[in-house]
């Protein structure tokens, strides 16, 4: 089991929080602003940006815009077909799997992985309950809404989450 | 000293080249062991079985083909119809050529005609027997033979604007041909009659002409 | 996050296949199929078990088209370093809740989505055999225009009578 990305949007829309654990490959420009964009593992980030032949020229934001609006969009589309109490739990590709999971106040945690990977839902609540709930709702100091993205900064819920996939994976 | 032999010598290998070269402009294929469906024995029959959905591409085409410029379903089914006449003409002398020397005769009446239709043609096209043979209740001239499932309509829907449509049309043609052939002047029709069990089922009407019908009473009294 | 243990993985158990089993894997739910085109126009649609919403004509032509955008995005969204020679995939599978949603995209663009019970066994064969009856009875029929909506008889009815009767 491979964990290649993990993200968290707000009921806003905005991306509040992501880590790649892989050198992001559809790139051309790393992010401007602030958000805590963990590069602990991203050594050679920029340098494979440069040489990279992609054409696309998606920022980090352009990512994280596309992935909101796939599973905002399958989201309502399983809400549409399943009724309002079903929830969209995973899609998974020839290449990659995506895990979602939605808490009941519409923080959305999204997380990537490799196919084999089993479901991830109990992962995403336990991010959620023991980590986010824990290092962010409780921290005095951490905004509660992020406008303009400025997103979790926060040092506990960082290393949090980086022990806690190292540990379950 | 070359020159010359060099514009003499052409002339043969260029003769030489021509059937080589005919096989690769021509329509028709060359195998590789040079034999063509012209050089097999006519009574294999064996060997000769086609490949379904080849067959099925291939309807399709003629049926979208026959469906240019035409002004009805009428107009349709006669130009599929008029498809397979020369068909039937042909099979007519292939299957007669085909059966054991001793007892091959032409069909002079109606119930061996539909006899050899329903078996043999219907074996040689589809391998197996036509479902029904009837005599219409109400016409002496028309007979029915009827077919729960026709090859040629098997992957075939027709839309619902033109229900009256049958593709086997190009079936009756190919009946007609042979009825032509044998010298029984008939005109035969495809109608579709849908069952619960069979909803592709085909019926063929065939009604002979009625110098066809004076023959047959003839040749009935002089039994 | 002190002290909580992660039911990652239910504990691995010796299954036994029985007769049981065998019965199961041969109920087929199938809720419904769609087809979509190349250009991403829904051609068909059709219910086949009750277990989702009923939805009008419009929704499902919306639907349609959402997926297909969403099917493309989710190729530019792969994480992974391209292989040369080995396009990316767009969503083969989606899990609910309630049902799963498989789809299958053949070579020429045209997309099948199937939606059926979540622990649905088989459905790469269901999928192919859609697909078989799609080629049979859509692509050989004279009638059919291509990209235009399926109405064929004949698939209708032998969609029916592989689906159906394996209740």
């Amino acid at each position: 089991m491979v964990v290649y990305s993990f993200h968290i949007f707000d009921r806003h829309t905005e991306c509040i929080y992501s880590k790649h654990w892989l050198p992001r490959p559809v790139s051309s420009a790393p992010s401007k602003q602030g958000r805590p964009q963990s590069n602990s593992t991203l050594g050679t980030y920029d340098g494979e940006d440069a040489i990279s032949t992609q054409p696309s020229g998606l920022t980090a934001q352009d990512d994280a815009k596309l992935l909101f609006g796939t599973v905002f969009s399958l989201r309502n589309m399983v809400r549409k077909l399943g009724g309002m109490d079903d929830n969209f739990v995973s899609y998974s590709t020839g290449q990659y799997k995506l895990h979602y999971y939605e808490t009941p106040t519409n923080l959305k945690f999204v997380m990537l992985t490799d196919t084999k990977t089993n479901n991830l839902r109990m992962v995403l609540h336990q991010i959620y309950v023991n980590l986010y709930v824990e290092f962010v709702v409780k921290n005095p100091l951490s905004p509660v809404e992020h406008p303009k993205g400025e997103g979790v900064a926060n040092e506990l819920f960082e290393m949090g989450v980086e022990s806690f996939i190292s540990a379950a994976f | 000293m070359n020159a010359p032999q060099a514009s003499a010598v052409p002339a043969a290998p260029a003769a030489l080249q021509q059937p080589a070269q005919r096989a690769s402009v021509g329509g028709l294929r060359y195998p590789t062991n040079r034999k063509t469906i012209y050089d097999r024995n006519l009574n294999r029959s064996r060997t000769s079985e086609l490949s379904k959905a080849s067959f099925a591409y291939l309807f399709g085409e003629m049926v979208s083909y026959a469906q240019r410029r035409v002004t009805g379903i009428q107009d349709l089914e006669r130009r599929l119809n008029v498809q397979g006449h020369p068909l039937g003409l042909r099979l007519l002398d292939l299957l007669l050529y085909r059966e054991p020397t001793r007892s091959v005769q032409r069909p002079t009446r109606i119930l061996p005609l539909l006899q050899f239709i329903t078996t043999t043609l219907w074996k040689h096209l589809f391998s197996r027997s036509a479902d029904a043979l009837e005599r219409s209740k109400d016409n002496e001239d028309e007979y029915m033979i009827s077919d729960n499932d026709p090859l040629v309509n098997q992957y075939i829907s027709v839309p619902k604007e033109m229900n009256q449509l049958n593709c086997a049309a190009y079936v009756a043609g190919i009946i007609e041909g042979i009825c032509d052939g044998t010298g029984f002047a008939a005109r035969v029709t495809a109608h579709s009659v849908p069952t619960e069990l069979w909803p592709a089922k085909t019926v063929f009407l065939i009604k002979f002409e009625p110098e066809v019908m004076e023959r047959e009473a003839f040749l009935e009294k002089a039994r | 996050m002190a002290g909580r243990n992660l039911p990652l993985e239910a504990p691995l158990r010796p299954r036994y296949v029985g007769a049981a089993d065998v019965a199961e894997w041969k109920v087929m739910v199938v809720f419904a199929l769609i087809v979509i085109n190349k250009a991403g126009g829904l051609i068909y649609h059709r219910e086949f078990h009750e277990g989702l919403n009923k939805l009008s004509v419009n929704d499902y032509l919306v639907l349609a088209g959402t997926f297909h955008g969403v099917h493309a995005i989710t190729k530019n969204l792969c994480p992974l370093p391209r292989t040369p020679g080995q396009p990316p995939t767009g969503i083969e599978v989606l899990e609910s809740e309630s049902f799963r949603l498989q789809c299958f995209q053949t070579l020429t663009g045209t997309k099948f989505l199937l939606f059926t019970e979540p622990h649905q066994p088989n459905i790469d064969g269901i999928i192919r055999k859609v697909y078989e009856l799609y080629s049979d009875y859509v692509m050989k029929n004279p009638f059919y225009q291509i990209e235009m909506p399926i109405r064929c008889d004949a698939f209708d009815r032998h969609l029916a009578s592989y689906i159906k009767p394996r209740q």
